[in-house]
């Protein structure tokens, strides 16, 4: 049997929104879709998919690769090989296909963020998004995929009728790596997700020296302090104030960005935000091309600049 | 414990203008800067912290040209205690080919260890992958976005793992295992470049990768690069950086979000 096979995600019982573009890639690739969910009763629309086969374990036994790989044999056993496995470019997706891939010896592409009927080939990005190979797998057989968030989600097409329900059971779970407990982040002194006007700033402002400046820019302006996650890993401001896929997702009325290139991840984390500002000293960092106004200039001189006229 | 850990050089392109040469057949590199791959820099200083704690040594490893000798003596003025440049003499984008001739070497040297780091992704290629693929190719368990290592013990580890949005979870994984490393997990040491000098008394040495090529499959193929597709752009604001200013004070003005 000819099919895609789509491995969703859940946390904590939620259906992320994530996996509808892996459904939407599925549509572009014109595949019988079947989605492979853990048991457990989700928000979906079961009109999205072909069939939705139902592993007989908890999301945390699911999501996990080397039990991934008892429950591929299992999908294998019941439907046959499938032509493509769908994950999404997350955590646990990337985690599962590429170890999927060295498991069962399948190419695999990563971050694909668009597909070429044409010319059968899919797009994922190089230097963050500075460049995009076409890339294709050599050969026939089953290829993995994992896919950016945002991507496909336009093409996900709702069917006539609902899915066919299988179910997927007797898995062997791992006894290698195990599921201990979920860690939530500390509540901390601010909620970026709260402000109408984010002041942030990225690795290109240099050092931590500088932050004092911007932190004081940003009461002038009356903005709250944001950044990216270089600028939290390097520990220049604390990790609630990280925006990105691995830490907030904000939806300011200004997101006025300072020396930050636009990597995916942190695009995904502020894109829906009402007007956003870059200010960058490449004119081709990807976050103009996401950008509402933007500033080819050094972050520092603008920032300084700005005070002068501020109190002028 | 003893612990490998792959470390790769990237170009720097942040700042950069990257150019195509051909109709798209490959990406200039050749004027543009080099460094270590940010997120290995992270595993490094994780895994020499671990060995500093319970004994044992870092092996640093590079799959790449000659010129990754560079990211070797690095990692060697972190503390690890060896260097071995794994000569490729091809770029190899397939993270299935990067990962077997990984996996040939580690067998056919018969090198030994507890654990394999890798970092999350490298900047260039953005795979993700090539620790996954190891990992499934030794048949080891696997962990990747690794953001805390709580104990590490002769027989497991306890690591934390991000999830999105600020999760995490907290996971036992057997040790022998590979993990792949998250930026932010330790603070790396600075390293001086007397460090580095120092470093490059310690030998390092070089295998020609042609002899673990054997297998390599090329799994998945380039058809061409291209720049990324422009979408609406911004409006920019240019002149005098004053008035630039102004500028902008208008806008936060007319968003309401500056009185
Ligand atoms: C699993 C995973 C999760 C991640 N989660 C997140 C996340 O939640 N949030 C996040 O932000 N990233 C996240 N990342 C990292 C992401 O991939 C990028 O590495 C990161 O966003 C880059 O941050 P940056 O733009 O500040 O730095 P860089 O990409 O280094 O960009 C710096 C920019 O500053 C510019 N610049 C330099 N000097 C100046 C100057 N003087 N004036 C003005 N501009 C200047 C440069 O031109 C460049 O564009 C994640 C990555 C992974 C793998
Ligand atoms: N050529 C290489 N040499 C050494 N390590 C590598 C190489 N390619 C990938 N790695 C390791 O694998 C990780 C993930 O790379 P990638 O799958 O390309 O994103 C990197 O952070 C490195 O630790």
């Amino acid at each position: 049997m000819s099919y895609a096979l789509i491995v969703a995600e859940v946390r904590r019982g939620v259906f992320e929104e994530r996996n509808l573009d892996a459904i939407g890639l599925c549509s572009l690739l014109d595949k019988e879709s079947c989605l492979l969910i853990p048991e457990g009763a989700y928000d979906i629309n079961d009109k999205l998919v072909n069939v939705v086969a139902k592993v007989d374990a908890e999301e945390m036994v699911f999501l996990n690769p080397l039990n991934m790989v008892s429950i591929l044999d299992k999908v294998i056993e019941k439907r046959g090989k499938p032509d493509v496995i769908i994950f999404t470019h997350s955590s646990s997706g990337t985690e599962c296909a590429s170890y999927m891939a060295g498991r069962f010896d399948l190419p695999v592409i990563t971050d694909v963020s668009g597909f070429d009927k044409e010319g059968g080939f899919f797009m994922k990005s190089y230097y963050s998004d500075k460049i995009f190979g076409q890339f294709r797998q050599a050969g026939d057989g089953t290829y993995v995929i994992t896919v950016r968030s945002g991507s496909f989600k336009e093409f996900v097409v709702e069917k006539s009728v609902s899915a066919a329900v299988e179910t997927i059971s007797g898995i062997t779970i791992s006894e290698e790596r195990n599921f201990i407990e979920y860690v939530e982040e500390e509540t901390t002194e601010v909620d970026i997700t709260k402000a109408d006007f984010l002041l942030s700033v990225g690795r290109g402002i240099g050092n931590k020296d500088e932050i004092e400046d911007f932190m004081e820019l940003a009461d002038m302006l009356k903005a709250v302090l944001s950044g990216s996650r270089p600028v939290i890993d390097k520990m220049w401001l604390p990790k609630a104030r990280q925006v990105g896929t691995s830490g907030k997702t904000v939806k300011p009325k200004v997101y006025l960005a300072m020396g930050i290139s636009g990597a995916f991840q942190h695009i995904a984390g502020m894109k829906d935000s009402d007007c956003i500002i870059a200010v960058n000293k490449d004119p081709e960092a990807p976050i103009f091309q996401y950008a509402h106004f933007g500033v080819i200039a050094d972050a520092m001189k603008l920032r300084d600049k700005m005070k002068v006229v501020l109190k002028g | 414990m003893n612990i490998l850990v792959f470390t790769k050089r990237v170009p720097a392109t942040q700042e950069e203008e990257l150019r195509l040469l051909g109709d798209g057949n490959s990406v200039d590199l050749s004027k543009l800067p080099f460094k270590v791959n940010d997120w290995d820099n992270y595993s490094v200083e994780e895994a020499v912290r671990i060995v500093e704690k319970t004994g044992g040594a870092v092996t640093a490893i590079s799959i790449g040209d000659a010129e990754s000798d560079e990211v070797l003596r690095r990692a060697i003025a972190m503390g690890a205690k060896d260097g071995f440049l794994v000569d490729a003499g091809k770029v190899l984008h397939d993270p299935n080919a990067r990962a077997t001739v990984a996996l040939n070497f580690l067998k056919k040297e018969g090198i030994a260890f507890d654990a394999i780091f890798t970092g999350v992704q490298s900047e260039d290629d953005q795979f993700a992958s090539v620790g996954g693929i190891l990992a499934g190719k030794l048949g080891l368990p696997y962990s990747t976005m690794v953001i805390g290592i709580d104990a590490f013990e002769p027989d497991h580890i306890i690591a934390r793992r991000e999830l999105e949005g600020g999760l995490q979870e907290r996971i036992k994984v057997k040790v022998p295992c590979v993990l792949s490393i998250q930026s932010g997990i330790n603070e790396p040491r600075y390293v001086s470049i007397m460090g580095v000098r120092k470093a490059s008394k310690v030998e390092r040495k070089v295998f020609k990768a042609a002899v673990y090529e054997e297998g390599v499959p090329s799994r998945i193929e380039v058809v061409k690069w291209v720049y990324p597709e422009k979408k609406g752009g911004a409006v920019m604001l240019a002149g005098e950086l004053e008035s630039v200013c102004k500028d902008l004070l208008g806008i936060l003005k007319e968003k309401g979000v500056y009185q």
